[in-house]
Protein backbone atom coordinates (compact mmCIF):
# COMPACT_ATOMS: atom_id res chain seq x y z
CA UNK A 1 0.00 0.00 0.00
CA UNK A 2 1.18 3.78 -0.90
CA UNK A 3 1.42 5.15 2.54
CA UNK A 4 4.09 7.77 4.36
CA UNK A 5 7.12 5.99 5.49
CA UNK A 6 6.68 7.15 8.89
CA UNK A 7 3.59 4.64 9.23
CA UNK A 8 6.08 2.36 10.35
CA UNK A 9 9.44 3.74 10.51
CA UNK A 10 10.81 6.01 13.35
CA UNK A 11 13.73 8.65 12.35
CA UNK A 12 16.11 10.89 13.85
CA UNK A 13 18.24 13.17 11.71
CA UNK A 14 20.72 15.68 12.92
CA UNK A 15 24.43 17.62 12.44
CA UNK A 16 28.04 16.48 12.82
CA UNK A 17 29.72 19.70 11.59
CA UNK A 18 28.93 19.89 7.88
CA UNK A 19 27.62 16.54 7.59
CA UNK A 20 23.65 15.21 7.98
CA UNK A 21 23.21 11.88 9.83
CA UNK A 22 19.68 9.73 9.40
CA UNK A 23 18.99 7.15 11.56
CA UNK A 24 15.68 5.17 10.30
CA UNK A 25 14.05 2.07 12.49
CA UNK A 26 11.31 -0.23 12.44
CA UNK A 27 9.73 -2.34 15.42
CA UNK A 28 9.72 -5.79 14.17
CA UNK A 29 12.69 -8.37 12.08
CA UNK A 30 10.71 -8.32 9.03
CA UNK A 31 9.74 -4.87 8.65
CA UNK A 32 13.95 -4.46 8.52
CA UNK A 33 14.21 -7.41 6.22
CA UNK A 34 12.03 -5.11 4.22
CA UNK A 35 13.36 -1.62 4.83
CA UNK A 36 16.95 -2.89 4.22
CA UNK A 37 16.02 -4.12 1.06
CA UNK A 38 13.78 -1.05 -0.13
CA UNK A 39 15.76 1.68 1.47
CA UNK A 40 18.71 2.03 -0.53
CA UNK A 41 21.43 5.10 -0.58
CA UNK A 42 19.90 5.16 -4.14
CA UNK A 43 16.38 5.01 -3.22
CA UNK A 44 16.90 7.81 -0.27
CA UNK A 45 18.23 10.17 -2.56
CA UNK A 46 14.98 9.37 -5.08
CA UNK A 47 13.05 10.32 -1.71
CA UNK A 48 14.89 13.13 -0.57
CA UNK A 49 16.35 15.03 -3.88
CA UNK A 50 18.04 17.48 -2.23
CA UNK A 51 20.59 14.67 -1.06
CA UNK A 52 23.97 15.01 -2.53
CA UNK A 53 26.67 11.46 -1.26
CA UNK A 54 25.14 9.10 0.72
CA UNK A 55 26.66 6.89 2.47
CA UNK A 56 24.30 3.71 4.29
CA UNK A 57 25.14 1.87 7.66
CA UNK A 58 23.22 -1.24 8.20
CA UNK A 59 22.39 -1.76 12.28
CA UNK A 60 20.50 -4.77 12.31
CA UNK A 61 20.64 -5.22 15.97
CA UNK A 62 18.70 -2.46 16.21
CA UNK A 63 16.73 -2.92 13.02
CA UNK A 64 17.63 0.82 11.69
CA UNK A 65 19.38 2.31 8.72
CA UNK A 66 22.07 5.05 9.87
CA UNK A 67 22.39 7.27 6.35
CA UNK A 68 25.45 9.90 6.38
CA UNK A 69 24.76 12.74 4.11
CA UNK A 70 28.57 14.24 3.62
CA UNK A 71 28.35 18.02 2.99
CA UNK A 72 24.61 18.59 2.99
CA UNK A 73 25.43 21.34 5.47
CA UNK A 74 28.17 22.93 3.85
CA UNK A 75 30.82 24.76 6.66
CA UNK A 76 28.08 23.30 9.33
CA UNK A 77 25.68 25.03 11.45
CA UNK A 78 26.76 28.48 11.80
CA UNK A 79 27.82 29.13 8.18
CA UNK A 80 24.75 26.59 6.53
CA UNK A 81 22.13 28.57 4.28
CA UNK A 82 20.47 25.81 3.93
CA UNK A 83 16.23 25.75 5.21
CA UNK A 84 17.06 23.74 8.39
CA UNK A 85 20.72 24.16 8.74
CA UNK A 86 21.20 21.38 11.64
CA UNK A 87 18.95 18.52 9.44
CA UNK A 88 16.92 18.74 12.31
CA UNK A 89 13.88 17.82 10.46
CA UNK A 90 15.32 15.46 7.70
CA UNK A 91 13.82 12.18 9.20
CA UNK A 92 10.43 13.96 9.72
CA UNK A 93 10.75 14.99 6.11
CA UNK A 94 11.82 11.48 5.23
CA UNK A 95 9.15 9.91 7.22
CA UNK A 96 6.43 12.25 5.41
CA UNK A 97 7.73 10.59 1.78
CA UNK A 98 5.28 7.78 0.31
CA UNK A 99 6.50 4.53 -0.44
CA UNK A 100 5.37 1.38 -1.26
CA UNK A 101 4.50 -0.86 2.20
CA UNK A 102 3.67 -4.71 2.11
CA UNK A 103 0.30 -4.60 4.07
CA UNK A 104 1.91 -7.73 6.21
CA UNK A 105 3.46 -5.39 7.61
CA UNK A 106 0.71 -2.83 8.66
CA UNK B 1 25.38 -0.27 40.06
CA UNK B 2 26.40 3.71 39.96
CA UNK B 3 23.41 5.54 38.65
CA UNK B 4 24.32 8.28 36.78
CA UNK B 5 21.59 11.43 35.53
CA UNK B 6 21.94 14.16 32.92
CA UNK B 7 20.15 17.26 33.66
CA UNK B 8 21.30 18.90 30.20
CA UNK B 9 21.66 18.37 26.79
CA UNK B 10 22.25 21.72 25.38
CA UNK B 11 23.87 25.35 26.39
CA UNK B 12 20.16 26.19 26.63
CA UNK B 13 18.17 23.70 28.15
CA UNK B 14 15.96 23.72 30.60
CA UNK B 15 17.40 25.61 33.78
CA UNK B 16 15.30 23.86 36.29
CA UNK B 17 16.94 20.39 35.57
CA UNK B 18 19.23 20.13 37.77
CA UNK B 19 17.10 20.99 40.99
CA UNK B 20 14.45 18.54 39.42
CA UNK B 21 16.81 15.79 39.20
CA UNK B 22 17.88 16.06 42.30
CA UNK B 23 14.86 16.36 44.12
CA UNK B 24 13.00 13.89 41.82
CA UNK B 25 15.25 10.67 43.32
CA UNK B 26 18.30 9.00 43.74
CA UNK B 27 21.42 9.76 41.59
CA UNK B 28 25.49 8.83 42.77
CA UNK B 29 26.19 11.32 39.78
CA UNK B 30 24.69 13.93 37.33
CA UNK B 31 26.08 14.74 34.45
CA UNK B 32 25.60 17.43 32.03
CA UNK B 33 26.13 18.60 28.37
CA UNK B 34 26.62 22.04 27.25
CA UNK B 35 28.97 21.84 24.30
CA UNK B 36 27.95 21.39 20.75
CA UNK B 37 29.92 22.87 17.67
CA UNK B 38 28.27 25.80 17.74
CA UNK B 39 28.52 26.39 21.23
CA UNK B 40 32.12 26.58 20.78
CA UNK B 41 32.04 29.75 18.39
CA UNK B 42 29.38 31.37 20.85
CA UNK B 43 31.32 30.66 23.84
CA UNK B 44 34.63 31.65 22.13
CA UNK B 45 32.85 35.31 20.89
CA UNK B 46 31.88 35.38 24.99
CA UNK B 47 36.08 34.98 25.42
CA UNK B 48 36.45 37.39 22.77
CA UNK B 49 34.60 40.13 24.41
CA UNK B 50 35.85 39.35 28.38
CA UNK B 51 38.75 36.92 28.86
CA UNK B 52 37.16 36.02 32.26
CA UNK B 53 34.00 34.40 30.16
CA UNK B 54 34.42 31.30 27.74
CA UNK B 55 32.36 29.05 30.23
CA UNK B 56 28.52 28.10 30.15
CA UNK B 57 27.23 30.94 32.61
CA UNK B 58 23.64 28.72 33.36
CA UNK B 59 25.58 26.27 34.58
CA UNK B 60 26.76 28.56 37.03
CA UNK B 61 23.13 29.95 37.92
CA UNK B 62 22.03 26.05 38.31
CA UNK B 63 25.46 25.61 40.90
CA UNK B 64 24.26 28.84 42.81
CA UNK B 65 20.88 27.22 42.98
CA UNK B 66 21.55 23.57 43.81
CA UNK B 67 25.44 22.80 44.65
CA UNK B 68 24.39 22.90 48.21
CA UNK B 69 21.64 20.78 47.31
CA UNK B 70 23.71 18.06 45.64
CA UNK B 71 26.62 18.24 48.27
CA UNK B 72 24.24 17.34 50.99
CA UNK B 73 22.57 14.42 49.01
CA UNK B 74 25.87 12.76 47.86
CA UNK B 75 25.61 13.47 44.65
CA UNK B 76 28.41 14.41 42.21
CA UNK B 77 28.32 16.84 39.67
CA UNK B 78 30.25 16.42 36.24
CA UNK B 79 29.74 18.64 33.40
CA UNK B 80 31.35 19.87 30.33
CA UNK B 81 30.20 23.75 30.79
CA UNK B 82 33.96 24.54 31.58
CA UNK B 83 33.79 25.34 27.82
CA UNK B 84 36.46 27.82 26.62
CA UNK B 85 37.78 28.66 30.53
CA UNK B 86 36.61 25.25 32.71
CA UNK B 87 39.47 27.10 35.21
CA UNK B 88 37.40 30.48 35.08
CA UNK B 89 34.07 28.24 35.86
CA UNK B 90 35.92 26.80 38.90
CA UNK B 91 36.87 29.73 40.50
CA UNK B 92 33.72 31.22 40.06
CA UNK B 93 32.38 28.05 41.67
CA UNK B 94 34.18 28.30 44.56
CA UNK B 95 32.77 31.79 45.36
CA UNK B 96 29.71 30.07 45.31
CA UNK B 97 30.81 29.54 49.04
CA UNK B 98 28.83 26.09 50.06
CA UNK B 99 32.72 24.48 50.13
CA UNK B 100 32.38 21.81 47.53
CA UNK B 101 35.32 20.45 46.19
CA UNK B 102 35.89 20.82 42.83
CA UNK B 103 38.10 19.05 40.37
CA UNK B 104 38.92 20.70 36.88
CA UNK B 105 39.55 18.92 33.48
CA UNK B 106 42.12 20.82 31.30
CA UNK B 107 44.09 20.47 28.55
CA UNK B 108 41.98 20.30 25.23
CA UNK B 109 42.84 24.02 24.40
CA UNK B 110 45.08 23.74 21.06
CA UNK B 111 44.66 27.33 19.66
CA UNK B 112 48.72 26.96 20.49
CA UNK B 113 48.61 24.65 17.42
CA UNK B 114 45.97 26.38 15.51
CA UNK B 115 46.72 30.13 15.68
CA UNK B 116 44.50 30.73 13.24
CA UNK B 117 41.27 29.88 14.51
CA UNK B 118 39.03 31.25 17.24
CA UNK B 119 38.73 27.87 19.15
CA UNK B 120 40.63 24.98 19.29
CA UNK B 121 39.89 22.01 21.20
CA UNK B 122 40.51 17.94 21.12
CA UNK B 123 37.91 15.89 22.11
CA UNK B 124 39.43 13.96 25.25
CA UNK B 125 38.02 11.25 27.30
CA UNK B 126 37.12 9.97 30.64
CA UNK B 127 40.32 9.46 32.38
CA UNK B 128 40.70 12.63 33.44
CA UNK B 129 36.91 13.19 34.81
CA UNK B 130 37.88 9.39 36.92
CA UNK B 131 41.21 10.31 38.60
CA UNK B 132 39.02 13.99 40.17
CA UNK B 133 35.91 11.51 41.20
CA UNK B 134 38.41 8.92 42.78
CA UNK B 135 39.82 12.16 44.37
CA UNK B 136 36.77 12.63 46.22
CA UNK B 137 35.14 15.65 44.05
CA UNK B 138 31.45 17.25 44.93
CA UNK B 139 31.94 18.96 41.02
CA UNK B 140 34.06 18.16 38.07
CA UNK B 141 33.88 20.44 35.47
CA UNK B 142 36.06 20.38 32.36
CA UNK B 143 36.85 21.41 28.70
CA UNK B 144 35.73 20.06 25.78
CA UNK B 145 35.52 16.12 26.60
CA UNK B 146 33.31 13.91 24.58
CA UNK B 147 29.65 13.81 25.81
CA UNK B 148 29.77 10.30 26.80
CA UNK B 149 32.70 10.88 29.12
CA UNK B 150 30.74 12.48 31.60
CA UNK B 151 29.25 8.89 31.94
CA UNK B 152 32.21 6.81 31.57
CA UNK B 153 34.71 8.90 34.09
CA UNK B 154 32.23 8.32 37.15
CA UNK B 155 31.44 4.78 36.04
CA UNK B 156 35.44 4.01 35.24
CA UNK B 157 35.67 5.30 38.92
CA UNK B 158 33.19 3.61 40.74
CA UNK B 159 34.41 -0.17 39.07
CA UNK B 160 37.77 0.64 38.99
CA UNK B 161 38.75 0.09 34.78
CA UNK B 162 41.65 -0.23 33.60
CA UNK B 163 42.64 1.92 29.58
CA UNK B 164 42.09 -1.50 28.47
CA UNK B 165 38.54 -2.79 29.24
CA UNK B 166 37.48 -2.09 26.00
CA UNK B 167 33.60 -3.75 26.74
CA UNK B 168 32.92 -2.11 30.04
CA UNK B 169 34.10 1.44 28.53
CA UNK B 170 31.92 0.93 24.94
CA UNK B 171 29.10 -0.18 26.96
CA UNK B 172 29.21 3.46 29.55
CA UNK B 173 30.48 4.97 26.11
CA UNK B 174 26.72 3.81 24.58
CA UNK B 175 25.06 4.71 27.73
CA UNK B 176 26.77 8.29 27.85
CA UNK B 177 25.48 8.82 23.98
CA UNK B 178 21.78 7.95 25.39
CA UNK B 179 22.00 10.57 27.98
CA UNK B 180 24.17 13.08 26.23
CA UNK B 181 21.29 14.91 24.63
CA UNK B 182 18.80 14.90 27.22
CA UNK B 183 15.26 14.41 26.89
CA UNK B 184 15.46 12.99 23.30
CA UNK B 185 16.62 9.46 25.04
CA UNK B 186 12.82 10.08 27.69
CA UNK B 187 10.66 10.68 24.40
CA UNK B 188 11.61 14.11 22.83
CA UNK B 189 11.78 14.39 19.51
CA UNK B 190 10.23 11.55 19.00
CA UNK B 191 9.01 10.20 16.10
CA UNK B 192 5.94 8.53 17.93
CA UNK B 193 5.23 11.45 20.03
CA UNK B 194 1.79 10.80 19.51
CA UNK B 195 1.88 7.42 21.73
CA UNK B 196 3.57 8.67 24.93
CA UNK B 197 2.81 11.48 27.50
CA UNK B 198 5.49 14.05 25.52
CA UNK B 199 4.56 16.88 27.18
CA UNK B 200 6.76 17.32 29.60
CA UNK B 201 9.88 14.35 29.40
CA UNK B 202 11.40 13.91 32.49
CA UNK B 203 15.56 13.73 32.62
CA UNK B 204 17.40 9.90 31.75
CA UNK B 205 19.41 8.04 33.90
CA UNK B 206 21.73 5.55 33.16
CA UNK B 207 22.22 2.62 36.26
CA UNK B 208 25.77 1.33 34.46
CA UNK B 209 26.78 -1.99 35.95
CA UNK B 210 30.18 -3.33 36.49
CA UNK B 211 30.67 -4.72 32.92
CA UNK B 212 29.51 -1.66 31.49
CA UNK B 213 26.17 -2.55 30.80
CA UNK B 214 23.10 -0.28 31.84
CA UNK B 215 19.57 -0.04 32.26
CA UNK B 216 18.40 3.67 31.08
CA UNK B 217 15.80 4.86 32.87
CA UNK B 218 14.33 8.12 34.74
CA UNK B 219 13.05 9.59 37.46
CA UNK B 220 9.75 7.73 38.66
CA UNK B 221 6.41 10.49 38.07
CA UNK B 222 8.54 12.28 35.06
CA UNK B 223 6.75 12.56 31.81
CA UNK B 224 7.89 11.27 29.11
CA UNK B 225 8.61 7.83 28.48
CA UNK B 226 11.86 5.36 28.54
CA UNK B 227 11.26 2.41 26.09
CA UNK B 228 13.36 0.45 23.55
CA UNK B 229 11.97 3.19 20.84
CA UNK B 230 13.08 6.00 22.45
CA UNK B 231 16.58 5.07 23.36
CA UNK B 232 16.95 3.74 19.85
CA UNK B 233 16.36 6.60 18.36
CA UNK B 234 19.03 8.49 20.59
CA UNK B 235 21.14 5.52 19.61
CA UNK B 236 20.90 6.88 16.32
CA UNK B 237 21.24 10.25 16.69
CA UNK B 238 24.84 11.67 15.47
CA UNK B 239 26.60 8.88 14.57
CA UNK B 240 28.03 7.65 11.27
CA UNK B 241 29.89 4.43 11.17
CA UNK B 242 28.52 2.03 13.55
CA UNK B 243 32.50 1.57 14.78
CA UNK B 244 32.10 4.87 16.68
CA UNK B 245 35.36 6.67 17.49
CA UNK B 246 36.33 7.96 20.75
CA UNK B 247 39.39 9.12 22.76
CA UNK B 248 38.98 6.17 24.92
CA UNK B 249 37.62 3.49 23.06
CA UNK B 250 36.03 2.50 20.20
CA UNK B 251 32.12 1.58 20.67
CA UNK B 252 30.76 -0.52 18.00
CA UNK B 253 26.77 0.11 17.83
CA UNK B 254 25.89 -3.14 15.57
CA UNK B 255 26.84 -5.36 18.80
CA UNK B 256 24.39 -3.16 21.03
CA UNK B 257 21.43 -5.43 22.54
CA UNK B 258 18.73 -3.23 23.53
CA UNK B 259 15.79 -4.76 24.98
CA UNK B 260 12.51 -3.90 27.39
CA UNK B 261 12.88 -3.21 31.11
CA UNK B 262 10.46 -2.83 33.64
CA UNK B 263 11.61 0.56 34.57
CA UNK B 264 13.44 1.69 30.97
CA UNK B 265 15.22 -0.39 28.35
CA UNK B 266 18.51 -2.70 28.76
CA UNK B 267 21.60 -1.85 27.15
CA UNK B 268 24.43 -4.77 26.74
CA UNK B 269 26.84 -7.15 24.85
CA UNK B 270 28.37 -3.80 23.77
CA UNK B 271 32.18 -4.78 22.08
CA UNK B 272 34.48 -2.43 22.32
CA UNK B 273 38.10 -2.12 20.66
CA UNK B 274 41.15 0.27 20.80
CA UNK B 275 40.84 4.05 20.27
CA UNK B 276 42.99 5.23 17.40
CA UNK B 277 46.19 7.39 17.64
CA UNK B 278 44.88 10.71 17.03
CA UNK B 279 42.25 12.74 18.77
CA UNK B 280 40.07 14.59 17.09
CA UNK B 281 39.96 18.41 17.02
CA UNK B 282 37.04 20.71 17.23
CA UNK B 283 38.41 24.22 15.18
CA UNK B 284 35.89 27.25 14.84
CA UNK B 285 36.75 30.09 12.87
CA UNK B 286 35.00 33.30 11.92
CA UNK B 287 33.90 32.72 8.27
CA UNK B 288 32.41 36.19 8.22
CA UNK B 289 29.43 37.91 8.19
CA UNK B 290 25.80 36.90 7.36
CA UNK B 291 22.30 38.52 6.81
CA UNK B 292 19.12 37.72 5.56
CA UNK B 293 15.54 37.87 5.04
CA UNK B 294 12.34 36.31 4.20
CA UNK B 295 10.28 37.74 1.17
CA UNK B 296 6.31 36.94 1.31
CA UNK B 297 5.34 37.03 -2.10
CA UNK B 298 1.37 36.90 -1.89
CA UNK B 299 -1.08 34.87 -4.49
CA UNK B 300 -0.59 35.05 -7.71
CA UNK B 301 2.76 35.57 -10.23
CA UNK B 302 4.97 34.09 -7.68
CA UNK B 303 7.80 33.10 -9.77
CA UNK B 304 7.92 36.41 -11.54
CA UNK B 305 7.73 38.39 -8.01
CA UNK B 306 10.54 36.22 -7.09
CA UNK B 307 12.47 37.37 -10.21
CA UNK B 308 11.58 40.80 -9.75
CA UNK B 309 13.21 41.24 -6.12
CA UNK B 310 15.78 39.07 -6.90
CA UNK B 311 16.71 41.27 -9.73
CA UNK B 312 16.39 44.12 -8.09
CA UNK B 313 18.30 43.50 -5.06
CA UNK B 314 20.57 41.75 -7.05
CA UNK B 315 21.22 44.72 -9.11
CA UNK B 316 21.58 47.08 -6.17
CA UNK B 317 23.91 44.98 -3.99
CA UNK B 318 25.81 43.41 -6.59
CA UNK B 319 24.96 39.33 -6.73
CA UNK B 320 28.15 37.92 -4.48
CA UNK B 321 27.45 35.50 -1.72
CA UNK B 322 23.61 36.00 -2.30
CA UNK B 323 22.15 32.62 -1.26
CA UNK B 324 18.07 32.37 -2.47
CA UNK B 325 15.33 29.92 -2.11
CA UNK B 326 12.02 30.40 -3.22
CA UNK B 327 9.43 27.73 -0.75
CA UNK B 328 6.10 27.37 -2.75
CA UNK B 329 4.07 27.19 0.48
CA UNK B 330 1.41 28.84 -1.51
CA UNK B 331 -1.76 27.45 -2.59
CA UNK B 332 -4.20 28.50 -5.59
CA UNK B 333 -7.34 29.72 -4.57
CA UNK B 334 -6.87 29.45 -0.79
CA UNK B 335 -9.26 30.63 1.53
CA UNK B 336 -6.29 32.03 4.06
CA UNK B 337 -3.60 35.24 3.51
CA UNK B 338 -1.19 33.00 4.49
CA UNK B 339 -1.67 29.70 2.62
CA UNK B 340 -1.63 32.11 0.03
CA UNK B 341 1.56 33.12 -0.09
CA UNK B 342 4.95 31.90 -1.36
CA UNK B 343 8.31 32.72 1.07
CA UNK B 344 11.48 33.93 -0.56
CA UNK B 345 14.60 33.51 1.65
CA UNK B 346 17.92 35.26 0.96
CA UNK B 347 21.16 35.12 2.72
CA UNK B 348 24.17 37.15 2.13
CA UNK B 349 27.89 35.43 3.43
CA UNK B 350 30.48 38.45 2.95
CA UNK B 351 33.98 38.77 4.10
CA UNK B 352 32.92 42.56 4.49
CA UNK B 353 30.55 43.78 7.58
CA UNK B 354 30.02 46.63 5.45
CA UNK B 355 28.14 44.73 3.02
CA UNK B 356 26.07 42.88 5.45
CA UNK B 357 24.66 45.63 6.92
CA UNK B 358 24.18 47.30 3.06
CA UNK B 359 22.01 44.49 2.64
CA UNK B 360 19.30 45.76 5.26
CA UNK B 361 19.15 48.75 3.71
CA UNK B 362 18.87 47.67 0.41
CA UNK B 363 16.44 45.07 1.19
CA UNK B 364 14.17 47.57 2.91
CA UNK B 365 14.46 50.29 0.55
CA UNK B 366 12.57 48.26 -1.86
CA UNK B 367 9.45 48.04 0.09
CA UNK B 368 7.15 50.89 -2.12
CA UNK B 369 9.16 49.89 -5.53
CA UNK B 370 9.23 46.47 -6.11
CA UNK B 371 6.22 43.19 -6.60
CA UNK B 372 2.53 44.01 -5.39
CA UNK B 373 2.18 42.89 -1.81
CA UNK B 374 5.75 43.52 -0.73
CA UNK B 375 6.41 42.20 2.89
CA UNK B 376 9.29 40.41 4.22
CA UNK B 377 8.43 38.38 7.58
CA UNK B 378 11.03 40.26 10.04
CA UNK B 379 12.93 43.46 9.22
CA UNK B 380 16.45 42.30 8.25
CA UNK B 381 19.43 42.83 11.36
CA UNK B 382 22.73 44.52 11.16
CA UNK B 383 24.13 41.24 10.71
CA UNK B 384 26.10 38.75 12.40
CA UNK B 385 29.32 37.60 12.20
CA UNK B 386 29.01 33.68 11.28
CA UNK B 387 31.54 30.91 12.30
CA UNK B 388 33.07 27.88 9.99
CA UNK B 389 33.92 24.69 11.83
CA UNK B 390 36.44 22.01 10.92
CA UNK B 391 37.53 18.86 12.35
CA UNK B 392 41.32 18.28 12.50
CA UNK B 393 42.97 15.45 13.85
CA UNK B 394 46.65 15.31 16.04
CA UNK B 395 48.43 12.65 17.63
CA UNK B 396 47.26 12.11 21.07
CA UNK B 397 51.24 13.51 22.58
CA UNK B 398 50.44 16.59 21.10
CA UNK B 399 47.47 16.98 24.22
CA UNK B 400 48.20 17.21 27.92
CA UNK B 401 45.39 15.86 29.46
CA UNK B 402 45.35 16.96 33.18
CA UNK B 403 43.10 16.55 36.05
CA UNK B 404 43.33 19.22 38.82
CA UNK B 405 42.36 17.57 42.12
CA UNK B 406 40.52 19.24 44.76
CA UNK B 407 43.55 19.39 46.60
CA UNK B 408 44.92 21.61 43.50
CA UNK B 409 47.22 18.32 42.67
CA UNK B 410 47.80 18.22 38.88
CA UNK B 411 47.95 14.95 37.54
CA UNK B 412 48.40 14.42 33.56
CA UNK B 413 46.52 11.78 32.53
Amino acid sequence: MRLPLGTIAGARSGDKGGDANLGVWVRTDEAYAWLAEELTAARLKELLPEAGEVVRYELPNLRALNFVLPGLLGDGVASSTRFDPQAKGLGEWLRSRHVDIPEALL
Amino acid sequence: MIRIGNASGFYGDRLGAVREMLEGGDLDVLTGDYLAELTMLILGRDRMRDANLGYAKTFLRQMEDCLGLAVEGGVTIVANAGGLNPLGLAAAIEKVGVGAKIGVVTGDDLRADFPESLTANAYLGAWGIAECVRAGADVVVTGRVTDASLVVGPAAARFGWARDDWDALAGATVAGHVLECGTQATGGNYSSFTSIDADRPGFPIAEVHADGSSVITKHEGTGGAVTVDTVTAQLLYEIGDPAYLGPDVVSHFDTITLEPHERGARISGVRGSPPPDTLKVCLNSLGGFRNGTTFVLCGLDVEAKADLVRRQLETALGPDGLTWTLARTDRADADTEETASALLHVTIKTSDPKRAKAFSRTAIELALGSYPGFHVTAPPSDGTPFGVYRAAYVPRDRVEHQAVLPDGKVITV
